[in-house]
This record gives structure tokens, C-alpha cells and sequence, in this order.
């Protein structure tokens, strides 16, 4: 289980804001928490798959995709907001993510 | 109608290059072809890599090949061309059918990822993305019958609107085998001109002097619709695709039939789908790959089809200046054909200098010619023994 830190969370969001605005050619500036990935961005799911990788590396992470695939199944993502949840929850509970079910 | 050819980018390009009796053949840029025999080919223009950006945002394209973004841009084009607004249509009633042999994922492209490569290399991938982009509802797939993929697609689109399963179907074809390992390998059939220099003479349909075909690139993709759904949305109409032949000639994997009875099998065929006669057709766009054995054959062919008036109906091969596109060639040769009809010009055989004494057709020399259409044939036979005709009519 990684440890949480005071400003974990603003570097996901930074993170991930700043792919999405890369990938989806839009400026920062037009991405909220509430902004759905599909219908809004004209993104994809390889996209969710592509964050876990950076996180893993950024974080050394132990989770396998098949257990966030299970996770994400129960809980799917629409929008950037609920994206940064899950990847906390990801960072913080690593394989154990399906315990919290 | 959209076209993306090494002759230009879109498609009034392209058939003021072809009117014009220009070549689009040149030295191989996209890998070094020094140690190949052949060392050139018909490549789609360097400023596709820019052009392109204007028609694909940049993730999609970089989970495409060179070749699927030459298709979307073709795509865009005909559905822009043909004025098509999907969300005011029943999408459910849309289709798509791409010919593709591959889709271009070979040595030559350049930034695959792991996780690219799946989506570069799924030959469904072009009609795939073409429905994603409009979000159609019908089917939407793929057909692969060697160098008669795309008239194979366009027969297949014909089939949808007749059995009343879409009311539009685009319908394309986009291919590239320019890399190394495939003009190996071609090279070792005998399959391809050695002629490298100078590049734009090496493509020479019908000629005595032809030594094998010239490899083209590129996409080409139309927009077909029934009549009545054309009328509806007060569509512009270019021509009727007013049937087709289509055969197997279960006869070898890569020659033609002995004295191209395949190939005249597969014209009448079409003219008879067409319920026309064979006296009616004013224009035969061949599939004159400048090889020694479909020159001679498609010519006996066309003359066991036409008797003695086959000396008098006008044909010529695109090839001579595009090179030949493969899976493309079946509808990047239809357009031109529509555009033929439509225009009253039909493209020439370009490097026809020394003319073979047993093909004796006409075979329209150098430069195009000024003459009312009203039927064509358009000839696709592909390696395997698949072959097809297809049959516009002026509307």
C-alpha cells in the first residue's frame, strides 16, 4: 500500500489534465473535473490504460491491470473527476483495490 | 468522391493530372532503395504528412498507418463532396466497405507502439474508423480480394442499396506495399518494372517494351446511394454504378487465365448484370498493369468480348500514370472512370511509345481525349484469380 502524500493528489490531477489536453489536442484550461472523457474529449479507454502505466512508473506501483480491469468494471469512469478518484484509490490500495468492494 | 494518389491529394488535383496525361511514378523516398531492383513507385506526395493533420486530430492518427490516414482523408473528402450531413440521416442506414490487401503496417511506418500495432495492423481498421468518425450504424467491414478489393467493395455496396439494406454506403479502398521486404518479394516473381530510369516512363500499359507493373499508393473512396435517397436530400449525381461481374478463375495464385477467358467471362457478366449489350459500351478504363501476361490476355479478352468492334471502343490504363495502387485500384479507377463519363474526357495511356503488333487496341496514346460517354466498364483482376467488372452509366 503507498503512502499518501499532502500533494499526491494535485500531481495526479496535474497529470492526467495535462494527457488529456495532450491527447485530446484542448487547452488545460477547457478541462474540469467534471469533463466526460468520451463525450466531451473524443478520448478513448486506451487512454485509462496509458495513465496507470505513468502512475505505476511515477509511483512504483504494484497493481495488475486485470485487478483495476475487474475494479473498473464495479465502478466505470466517465469523467476526469471520477478518472483522478480512481487513480487515488489505485495509488493507495494497489492490488488490494478490490478489497474495498 | 475522394482520391489521395501520388498524381495529388484530393481529387480535382488528381484528374487534372490525369487529363493532363501526367505521371506520378518517382525514386522511392519512403526507405532507402538502393540495394532493390526496383527502386521506384508511385508515393503519395510528402505533404500528406502536413495535410493530413487538417482531417485527423493527432491520437487518432497515431493509432493509424500511413495508409488508414490516406483512406480518412479520402473518406472526408467524398463525404464532404457529396454534401452528406449524417445527423440528418438514419445512420442505421449507413455503411461502409473498404478493399484493403493491407493495411501499410510494414517496415516503413514509423512510430509503433506496443500498443499501436494491434489497431495499425487490423485490416477492418479503415472502415472501423470511418464509422467511428460519423458513428454509422450499418455494417461496416472489410474485403480483401487482392488487386479487385476495392471493385470487389463497390459490388458489395451496389448489393446493400439493392437488397435495400442502406440507402448510403462509402465505400473505398486505400493500400501501400511500397517497403522493402514487399518489392523483394515481388522482384522475385518478375512481377515488377526494373526500368528505374527515368521513373515516370517505367509504367507502360500495353506497350512491347512494358516489363511489369509500377507499385502505386494511395485511396480512393465513393459515395454510393440509392437513387431515390439521392433525390431525397437533392444530392448532386455523377453517375449510375449500373452493375457488375464478378469470378474466381480457380485456375493459379498469381497468372491469369490462358488468353484472359477469365477475364471476358467476367466482362460479360457484368454487361449482362447490367442488362445492357455489349454494343452500348463507349469506354473500357482496363486494369493494364504493364505486365506481359494481363496486357495480352485483358486485350484477347476485350476482343472475345466486343469481335470486331473491339478495335473501335476507346480503352486505357490509369496505371500508366498512377502506378498500380492495389487494393485502391478498383476504386481510385472507378472515379476516374465516373469522371470520364461525367466530364466527356477520357485519361490516357501515357508511354505508349513503341506499341506490342499483337495489342492492337485502342489504347487512347499520351493524351487524353474529348468524347461523349454514356456506358464504361472498369476491369479489376487481382492475384488469385479474383476478378471484376464494373459497369457506369452516364445519369
Amino acid at each position: 500500500m503507498a503512502q499518501i502524500m499532502e500533494n499526491t493528489r494535485y500531481e495526479v490531477k496535474e497529470v492526467v489534465y495535462e494527457f488529456f489536453a495532450e491527447e485530446c489536442e484542448v487547452p488545460v484550461s477547457e478541462i474540469s473535473d467534471q469533463t466526460n472523457i468520451i463525450k466531451d474529449l473524443d478520448g478513448d479507454s486506451l487512454m485509462f490504460l496509458e495513465l496507470i502505466e505513468i502512475f505505476k512508473k511515477k509511483y512504483s506501483l504494484d497493481i495488475e491491470l486485470k485487478t483495476i480491469g475487474k475494479y473498473a468494471v464495479k465502478h466505470p469512469v466517465e469523467t476526469i473527476g471520477q478518472l483522478i478518484d480512481m487513480q487515488m484509490l489505485i495509488i493507495e490500495h494497489e492490488n488490494d483495490i478490490l478489497e474495498l468492494d | 468522391m475522394g482520391i489521395v494518389s501520388s498524381l495529388g491529394l484530393d481529387l480535382e488535383t488528381n484528374w487534372s493530372n490525369l487529363v493532363a496525361g501526367r505521371s506520378g511514378i518517382r525514386s522511392i523516398t519512403l526507405f532507402d532503395a538502393s540495394e532493390n531492383q526496383t527502386r521506384i513507385a508511385g508515393e503519395v506526395p510528402s505533404a500528406f504528412e502536413e495535410h493530413y493533420r487538417n482531417y485527423i486530430k493527432k491520437r487518432a492518427a497515431s493509432q493509424m498507418t500511413r495508409v488508414t490516414r490516406m483512406c480518412m482523408v479520402a473518406a472526408k473528402d467524398a463525404v464532404n463532396h457529396a454534401g452528406l450531413d449524417f445527423d440528418q440521416l438514419d445512420k442505421t442506414r449507413c455503411s461502409v466497405i473498404i478493399g484493403v490487401v493491407n493495411t501499410g503496417n510494414s517496415s516503413v511506418e514509423k512510430d509503433t507502439t506496443p500498443q499501436n500495432t494491434v489497431f495499425k495492423s487490423m485490416s477492418n481498421s479503415m472502415s472501423a474508423w470511418i464509422s467511428l468518425e460519423y458513428q454509422l450504424l450499418g455494417p461496416s467491414y472489410a474485403i480483401n480480394t487482392a488487386c479487385a478489393s476495392s471493385a470487389y467493395a463497390l459490388a458489395s455496396g451496389f448489393d446493400l442499396i439493392r437488397n435495400n439494406q442502406a440507402d448510403v454506403v462509402i465505400v473505398g479502398g486505400a493500400d501501400s506495399i511500397i517497403n522493402k521486404e514487399e518489392i523483394e518479394g515481388f522482384n522475385a516473381l518478375y512481377a515488377l518494372s526494373v526500368q528505374n530510369d527515368p521513373p515516370e516512363k517505367a509504367s507502360k500499359p500495353f506497350a512491347a517494351d512494358r516489363d511489369g507493373f509500377v507499385i502505386g499508393e494511395g485511396a480512393g473512396v465513393i459515395i454510393l446511394e440509392s437513387e431515390k435517397h439521392a433525390h431525397k436530400r437533392g444530392a448532386g449525381i455523377y453517375a449510375e454504378l449500373a452493375g457488375y461481374g464478378l469470378s474466381s478463375e480457380g485456375y493459379n495464385i498469381m497468372a491469369p487465365m490462358k488468353d484472359g477467358e477469365g477475364m471476358s467471362f467476367t466482362m460479360k457478366k457484368a454487361i449482362r448484370a447490367a442488362g445492357i449489350s455489349a454494343e452500348e459500351i463507349d469506354y473500357i478504363n482496363a486494369h493494364g498493369t504493364s505486365t506481359e501476361l494481363n496486357d495480352r490476355y485483358e486485350t484477347l479478352a476485350i476482343k472475345r468480348v466486343f469481335g470486331a468492334r473491339a478495335k473501335k471502343v476507346p480503352v486505357s490504363s490509369s496505371k500508366s500514370m498512377l502506378g498500380h495502387t492495389i487494393g485502391a485500384a478498383g476504386t481510385i479507377e472507378g472515379i476516374i472512370t465516373i469522371l470520364s463519363i461525367y466530364h466527356g474526357i477520357i485519361t490516357p495511356t501515357i508511354n505508349l511509345f513503341h506499341p506490342d503488333p499483337d495489342l492492337d487496341l485502342d489504347f487512347v496514346p499520351h493524351t487524353s481525349r474529348k468524347q461523349a460517354l454514356h456506358v464504361a466498364l472498369s476491369n479489376s483482376f487481382g492475384f488469385g484469380g479474383h476478378n471484376a467488372t464494373l459497369v457506369f452509366r452516364k445519369y
